[in-house]
């Protein structure tokens, strides 16, 4: 959420490298509020983009006009982590006179961090936010695992029922989150939703507590925005619906995942509508 | 009992009790404030109905009560959009639910067929095709057409035929394909279907069966 006021504010989009992000609150004030201008917050249309853009790169300049004189400083991933569009955006946003400082994520700097939301069972989409807010303040690596479990697809993923460690001073897995008892267990996927988190998160009420999360989302709880192989993996078997916003290269990615996994590939535009529900809610029930 | 698909652009209504099966303009039905449903699919159903389904589950509940095989494909083309289920064992294997992209091309060629008085049974199918995306892109290419001399009977045949190849992809080009929806009494897309594959027919009650069957 944006907070009300004119306090400034230090904005970002996708997986910047956390010393860009370490270095924004440095230089722009450690206690400055940290916003992801992906997020539909509410903002008018900008009219700067065309129609047919991605909601998600609309988002960012929609966000960016209204905010204006409150960004400090805009720390903008415009690698193969993110996309053109992000790449285009921070473009324009330095020539609109915007701070813009530009992150590129190496893959030097990839984590191996333990996949925990992911793959527990719960509500989708508060899973779903809660692997974004580690882009900004990732788990303590001292209280995860290092090293992967023998016997997992991929580095970070937890056995079945296996749950991280509540080794943190605070007693909890994640800072403020949940206490070192509650730590969530890793479940058998029922069902799995691939993708970036969606513009509007009503589709993700649709999906079973045992949903797994893959594509994009994976990486960055992974730690590892640009990992391709991870974002292109999902769990043989498992029904999955591949979400993209429309207007976004990952559509192809989509597309060849839906067709070799006999999955559904979905894109929405904006707001979801009844029929995008219907389709998502019949996969699900008929799979 | 009183069942009823709401399409987009038609609504087709079957009394269980009596058998009497009616097909009336969707536009007609949502002035009718008398009708309501004991069960209804479509986009038009919500709100009309004490039971409402979902109308892929409709589509494919409907196909398995009326093809015995243990594998096939069955397609739904409607006003607004396009509905896929294929089957394997009888089982459902892939699903698809052709939206935004792609959408209302069958409205855009009712639309196009009463503006330019086409008689669809009397329509030859064309060997020829235009891109037809969307039914917005697609109206833009036979206007075109037709501005540089193309008979409006031909350039709406091409859009038919664009029509035909876009569900032929979607439906993963498969040997046969049963159609479900008007377009099943639409003999130039059947003719033009058959340059591609088996297509069979089921006529306009499919989802209604599926609703019968639940």
């Amino acid at each position: 959420m944006i907070p009300e006021g004119n306090g400034r504010i230090i904005g970002y989009y996708g997986y910047p490298r956390r010393s860009l992000l370490a270095a924004a609150r440095r230089d722009f004030g450690a206690n400055l509020p940290v916003v992801d201008l992906d997020i539909d917050h509410g903002a008018p249309d900008s009219g700067l983009l065309p129609q047919a853009t991605c909601r998600i790169i609309a988002n960012i300049m929609n966000n960016a006009v209204r905010l204006s004189g409150r960004l400090a400083v805009v720390v903008a991933s415009v690698g193969e982590d993110k996309c053109d569009g992000g790449r285009n955006i921070a473009w324009l946003l330095k020539g609109m006179g915007f701070n813009v400082v530009e992150s590129r994520f190496p893959s030097g700097e990839n984590e191996d961090r333990p996949l925990v939301w992911s793959t527990c069972s719960g509500p989708l989409a508060g899973r779903i936010d809660r692997i974004m807010e580690t882009v900004v303040d990732p788990p303590k690596r001292a209280t995860l695992p290092r090293e992967s479990p023998a016997g997992t697809a991929f580095p970070g993923e937890l056995p079945v029922g296996a749950s991280l460690p509540g080794e943190s001073p605070a007693g909890a897995a994640f800072p403020g989150e949940l206490p070192a008892g509650a730590a969530p267990r890793r479940c058998e996927p029922t069902h799995g939703f691939w993708g970036v988190p969606p513009n509007d998160f009503r589709i993700l009420g649709l999906f079973p507590p045992a949903t797994h999360i893959y594509g994009w989302t994976r990486c960055v709880e992974a730690g590892r925005p640009a990992d391709m192989d991870l974002e292109c993996f999902v769990d043989p078997g498992v029904p999955t619906v591949f979400f993209t916003q429309s207007f976004c290269a990952k559509q192809d990615l989509a597309h060849y995942l839906a067709e070799k996994h006999g999955g559904l590939e979905v894109d929405c535009h904006r707001e979801i509508n009844d029929s995008i529900m219907a389709k998502v809610e019949a996969f699900i029930k008929l799979s | 009992m009183l069942i009823a698909d709401c399409g987009s652009t038609w609504t087709k209504i079957l009394d269980t009790g009596s058998g009497s099966f009616e097909i009336i303009k969707t536009r007609d039905m949502v002035r009718r404030s008398d009708l309501h449903f004991d069960i209804a699919t479509g986009h038009s159903a919500r709100g009309r109905c004490a039971s409402f389904r979902n109308e892929l589950i409709a589509l494919a509940e409907g196909a398995l009560a009326l093809v015995g095989e243990a594998d096939f494909s069955v397609v739904d083309v409607g006003g607004r959009d396009v509905k896929f289920v294929r089957f394997g064992d009888r089982k459902v294997k892939k699903l698809d639910w052709n939206l935004s992209c792609g959408s209302s091309t069958g409205a855009t060629i009712e639309l196009l067929g009463n503006y330019y008085e086409v008689d669809f049974s009397a329509l030859t199918a064309s060997p020829e095709w235009i891109n037809v995306t969307c039914g917005v892109f697609g109206m833009e290419k036979v206007l075109e057409q037709v501005s540089t001399g193309t008979p409006a009977q031909d350039s709406i045949a091409m859009f038919l035929h664009g029509m035909v190849r876009n569900v032929y992809d979607f439906t993963g080009r498969p040997e046969t394909l049963y159609l479900s929806g008007g377009f099943c009494e639409n003999r130039c897309f059947l003719k033009t279907f058959e340059g591609y594959c088996d297509i069979r027919p089921l006529g306009r009650a499919v989802p209604l069966e599926g609703l019968k069957a639940k």
